[in-house]
């Protein structure tokens, strides 16, 4: 099982990694849905051991914002 | 198959797609009612039913939407035509305010509010009856582990969690009879896995999911308990190793006096693993040995040790040697006369599990841990034992198993079979349906492979329709000899169109336990008697081969049926085949 942030999305959206970057989210990726959304925060929070807040599942809109919140709980992001 | 852990929700969704399409000879529509949001469930016991070769079509209602679904007669949940319906139901929607709330109103209001709720959900699923014959799974509540009265909520008369245990017990009361009603315990199912886990407050709050995504795997597994039971797929037999299974250390080594197994630890952890297996064996699961060990060193622990639970009785058949377990397993399997798909297998050795797998991989393996402390609960999670009744027969089972290990002795020391079927002295009581054999019926139709002409399925529900139906003649034979009772092993029924003086054999199997002894024979005669009674000239029967069924391929023939197209037809152009060495009555 890969750390990576992006292989996890892609794992989880069913798309190609390649297809993704820190800018896509629910806007730019079609299987992005809001149950999709929580079963990636599902699969987040196991990897990382984190627990994200009600406000942060609300307003996370881009990859990058995910970085951001894991980068502050101090969560180690391979590649 | 190897028993596994659960993998994540985000599996099954990926999973679900991978297999669409794919189909498999048995099949299944499930429909799924729900008080909330439930997404993910589908795709669980999509994917779980695969991995038990079943092609299962899920319906889902709209949200919220159970209510109308199963009132409105041309919803799309009748239009599905389901085999069996969950119907999900939580507490906060059976409670509405009164479970934030339910000191606003007073004692007496509350008794007759739970009394209303209970009403209204007996009222629906009278209503989903009367609609059509699907199974229905209601899941009871789970009780709220907080109450705003705090240490007190035990002092306050009909409180908050008494309420909804009232409502748990009122519906379990009103349904305990009914065979096309189950209620799912979903309070134990919480329990199990911990109201902190299933509850996710963030899920809730932003989609009203009450089970968590994260234990919706969990909630499909439990819930393919009840499809499995309902497709008669389901494991029967528990073969055990010794060492380090059923006691710890090695008999052999260690000795007599030095294994574990006793009341202080960590002979404590093999006590309770063989306390829960004696319980599956009274619910009528057989057990049985395959062990390389010294015979007599092995014996003399089951039969002596002071310590051990489960005795030679309690095994159906004992492989103690030092052959190799594969063909051990396969003689087990043929001795016993059960498939390999039904056997689960406990071993603590890793190797020869993988032995196992490999070469037979019908057979569940389970994935011990090495710790003993976990054997039982291991166990506990097997979901493979279910069945939709447990009957007398079940009940029995062990005792019956028993009981066939000293007529295989007899066959044994008798010179001939004609010998050995005489000294049987075996007695055949054909029975109608009634409420005491209708249960074993049904069962028998669900779970009779090898000898059973045309293989045709029938619920608890069905078989009590043609118990009442004047058209349909349904009974069954109960046979016991020398060495005790059988109970119910065989079952036909027959189409009777008496216009044209003509009887249809719909179904006719016979229990694999008791093949080969002329029971069958006993049967058929008596039906083609009964026929005849009634004045029929012709008695049609038809033979439906399946993979598994080539045992009573020549039943028909025998009799002097002959083939007419895909049936066959009995004249009474010869006498009916008389069988002398078995004693036949009516009840």
């Amino acid at each position: 099982m890969s750390n990576n942030l992006l292989d996890i999305v892609a794992n989880v959206m069913e798309v190609q990694v390649t297809q993704i970057d820190d800018e896509s989210g629910p806007e730019t990726i079609e299987n992005w849905d809001s149950f999709r959304g929580l079963i990636l925060f599902e699969e987040l929070e196991s990897k990382f051991n984190v627990k994200f807040t009600l406000n942060e599942l609300l307003n996370i809109k881009k990859i990058k914002d995910i970085k951001n919140i894991l980068s502050v709980r101090g969560a180690s992001l391979n590649g | 198959m190897q028993s596994q852990v659960e993998p994540n929700l985000s599996y099954f969704i990926a999973k679900a797609r991978s297999i669409e399409g794919r189909t498999f000879q048995k099949k299944i529509k499930v429909a799924i009612l729900s008080s909330f949001t439930i997404n993910g469930l589908e795709e669980a016991l999509r994917v779980k039913c695969a991995e038990s070769e079943i092609t299962c079509l899920t319906y889902i209602c709209g949200y919220g939407q159970y209510n109308q679904d199963i009132l409105d007669q041309s919803s799309k949940l009748y239009e599905f035509s389901p085999d069996i319906t969950f119907v999900i139901i939580d507490t906060r929607t059976v409670m509405s305010t009164l479970f934030y709330t339910p000191y606003a109103i007073p004692v007496n209001d509350r008794r007759s509010y739970i009394d209303k709720r209970v009403a209204d959900f007996v009222n629906l699923i009278r209503t989903f009856k009367n609609r059509t014959d699907s199974k229905l799974v209601l899941t009871n509540c789970s009780i709220p582990t907080y109450s705003p009265y705090g240490i007190c909520e035990g002092k306050s008369e009909y409180g908050l969690m008494e309420m909804v245990y009232d409502f748990n017990a009122k519906l379990s009361d009103v349904f305990r009879s009914d065979p096309q009603v189950f209620l799912f315990d979903f309070n134990s199912f919480v329990s199990k896995y911990g109201e902190v886990n299933v509850l996710d407050y963030r899920q809730f709050l932003v989609g009203d999911i009450k089970v968590s995504l994260s234990h919706i795997p969990h909630l499909a597994e439990e819930m393919m308990g009840y499809v499995k039971a309902n497709m008669g797929i389901n494991r029967k037999c528990i073969v055990l190793d010794l060492d380090n299974t059923l006691w710890g250390g090695i008999i052999g080594e260690d000795g007599f006096d030095r294994i574990d197994l006793s009341l202080k630890p960590p002979g404590t952890a093999f006590v309770e693993f063989q306390r829960m297996l004696l319980a599956l064996y009274q619910r009528g699961i057989i057990l049985a040995i395959n062990s390389r060990n010294n015979e007599d060193e092995a014996l003399r622990a089951i039969r002596e040790h002071p310590y051990m639970v489960l005795r030679e009785e309690n095994f159906a058949t004992m492989k103690i040697n030092w052959r190799d377990k594969i063909s051990n397993m396969k003689e087990i399997a043929e001795e016993l006369n059960i498939g390999l798909e039904s056997i689960v297998y406990f071993d603590d050795d890793p190797i020869n599990r993988e032995l196992m797998l490999k070469a037979i991989p019908q057979i569940m393996t389970v994935d011990l841990p090495d710790d003993p402390s976990l054997y039982a609960s291991t166990l506990m999670r097997i979901n493979d034992f279910n069945t939709l009744a447990v009957t007398s027969e079940d009940r029995k089972r062990g005792e019956m198993y028993r009981q066939e290990r000293r007529r295989t002795e007899l066959k044994n020391s008798a010179s001939n079979l004609e010998d050995f079927l005489k000294q049987l002295e075996i007695k055949v009581t054909m029975k109608k349906a009634n409420d005491f054999t209708i249960p074993r019926i049904a069962q028998l139709t669900l779970k009779t492979n090898q000898f059973n002409l045309t293989t045709r399925r029938y619920q608890e529900e069905d078989v009590q329709m043609f118990a009442h139906d004047q058209t349909k003649l349904i009974g069954c034979a109960q046979t016991k000899d020398k060495f005790g009772d059988n109970g119910i092993t065989g079952v036909y029924i027959v189409n009777k169109n008496h216009a044209d003086k003509e009887w249809y054999i719909d179904t006719f199997l016979l229990s694999c336990r008791v093949m080969g002894r002329g029971i069958e024979e006993v049967m058929l005669g008596y039906i083609l008697s009964k026929a005849k009674e009634e004045g029929v000239e012709r008695v049609k029967a038809e033979f439906i081969p399946t993979k598994k069924n080539k045992p009573c391929e020549q039943l028909l023939p025998n009799f002097g049926f002959k083939k007419e197209g895909q049936q066959w037809v009995y004249t009474y152009h010869v006498p009916i085949k008389q069988t002398s060495h078995i004693e036949l009555n009516e009840d």
